[in-house]
């Protein structure tokens, strides 16, 4: 039995140690934001973040997460009074075709403006362009939504910037 | 007549020895190398792209760098929104082709060895040089060498896989073979 705080709420979970944590969130917690992509830590749709940092949730074993660790899904990253500035320029841009992959697409895109954007200088252009070829190449999109991601990042670092899109 | 005789070892002595020496030396370092090649260990010693590589008895022939874009530029454990560790869990997946792991944060930091340490497309007697040097060897001598090849966590969880996939010798065995090799004059091959 531990305990993991998800989306602001503590759940307990009894189950083995060995049980990846995709699983524990959508079938033991009901948080069924994260998906199932690949199994493998290779497509990205399972992405949640772990005490503030993004992790493959399909390749992590719950016995491996923190007792009281703060899982964040999709469904804890804004709400729909306060949607977070990815979220809103997703949907201003229309990304999703099929949607499967987009929690995890949202949830890197929204880890990399926090590292790289909200409250820090101005990137270039080119910069961003940079950061999102690293951040987002290891999160696929069979849909190939790519370009309209690119556009809704780039949104939503000028909206975070203070800037106009 | 002494003198002489004095006077020939102390100018052809050391030559003399150490070419007899170098032999069963460069045989050890053979071994060390075998290991350091290896791509469970030389795979995450690269170069200054800090690009990791994918290479092994998985991926045939031709090594690859790392997928997706995958590069520890700007901090040897990845950019902060995707370290290594996003992926890379505190076990080796037991899925086919899935990730292997490490520790990380306090016992076996998974990350790229500094850009000093490449190995990675280096010669056998490149990586002995750089072995060697203690500007860049983590300014150890051979003692301590062989003590951080049977200690550091991180190398240690090289031989934590499956057969197939673990670099040869043990930790322990690799720590005597450095020890050796010290030895015997610490050789290195010349190309």
């Amino acid at each position: 039995m531990r305990v993991i705080w998800v989306d602001g709420e503590p759940h307990k979970v009894d189950v083995e140690g060995d049980m990846p944590l995709l699983w524990v969130l959508r079938d033991e917690v009901g948080a069924t934001g994260p998906k199932y992509g690949c199994g493998i830590a290779m497509c990205g749709a399972c992405t949640v973040y772990v005490d503030d940092r993004p992790v493959r949730s399909c390749s992590l074993r719950i016995g491996d997460v923190a007792e009281g660790a703060k899982v964040t899904t999709i469904r804890g990253l804004g709400t729909p009074q306060a949607l977070h500035a990815v979220q809103a320029a997703w949907i201003e841009h229309q990304v999703a075709q099929c949607g499967y992959c987009q929690p995890g697409q949202i949830m890197a895109a929204a880890a990399l403006l926090h590292d790289k954007v909200a409250g820090k200088p101005p990137l270039s252009d080119a910069d961003l362009d940079d950061h999102i070829n690293h951040a987002m190449s290891a999160n696929l999109c069979r849909c190939g939504t790519y370009m309209r991601i690119r556009a809704a990042i780039k949104s939503a670092a000028a909206k975070l910037q203070g800037q106009r899109p | 007549m002494i003198r002489y005789a004095l006077a020939i070892l102390l100018v052809a002595g050391p030559a003399q020895v150490l070419a007899q020496d170098s032999t069963p030396g460069l045989e050890l370092w053979g071994k060390i190398h075998e290991v350091f090649s290896h791509p469970r260990c030389a795979n995450c010693h690269v170069g200054t792209d800090r690009v990791p590589m994918w290479s092994g008895p998985e991926y045939g022939a031709a090594p690859r760098p790392h997928g997706m874009n995958i590069s520890g530029k700007g901090a040897d454990d990845g950019a902060n929104y995707l370290v290594c560790t996003t992926c890379h869990s505190k076990q080796n997946s037991a899925t086919p082709h899935g990730p292997p792991g490490a520790t990380s944060k306090g016992v076996a930091e998974w990350k790229l060895a500094p850009v000093e340490m490449q190995w990675f497309g280096k010669s056998s007697a490149e990586i002995c040089k750089q072995f060697k040097a203690k500007e860049s060897n983590g300014n150890r001598e051979i003692a301590a060498l062989a003590h951080h090849v049977t200690t550091e966590p991180l190398v240690l969880w090289a031989w934590t896989v499956e057969s197939e996939r673990k670099p040869p010798y043990s930790a322990k065995e690799l720590g005597k073979i450095v020890e050796d090799w010290g030895m015997a004059g610490a050789p290195c091959p010349t190309k």
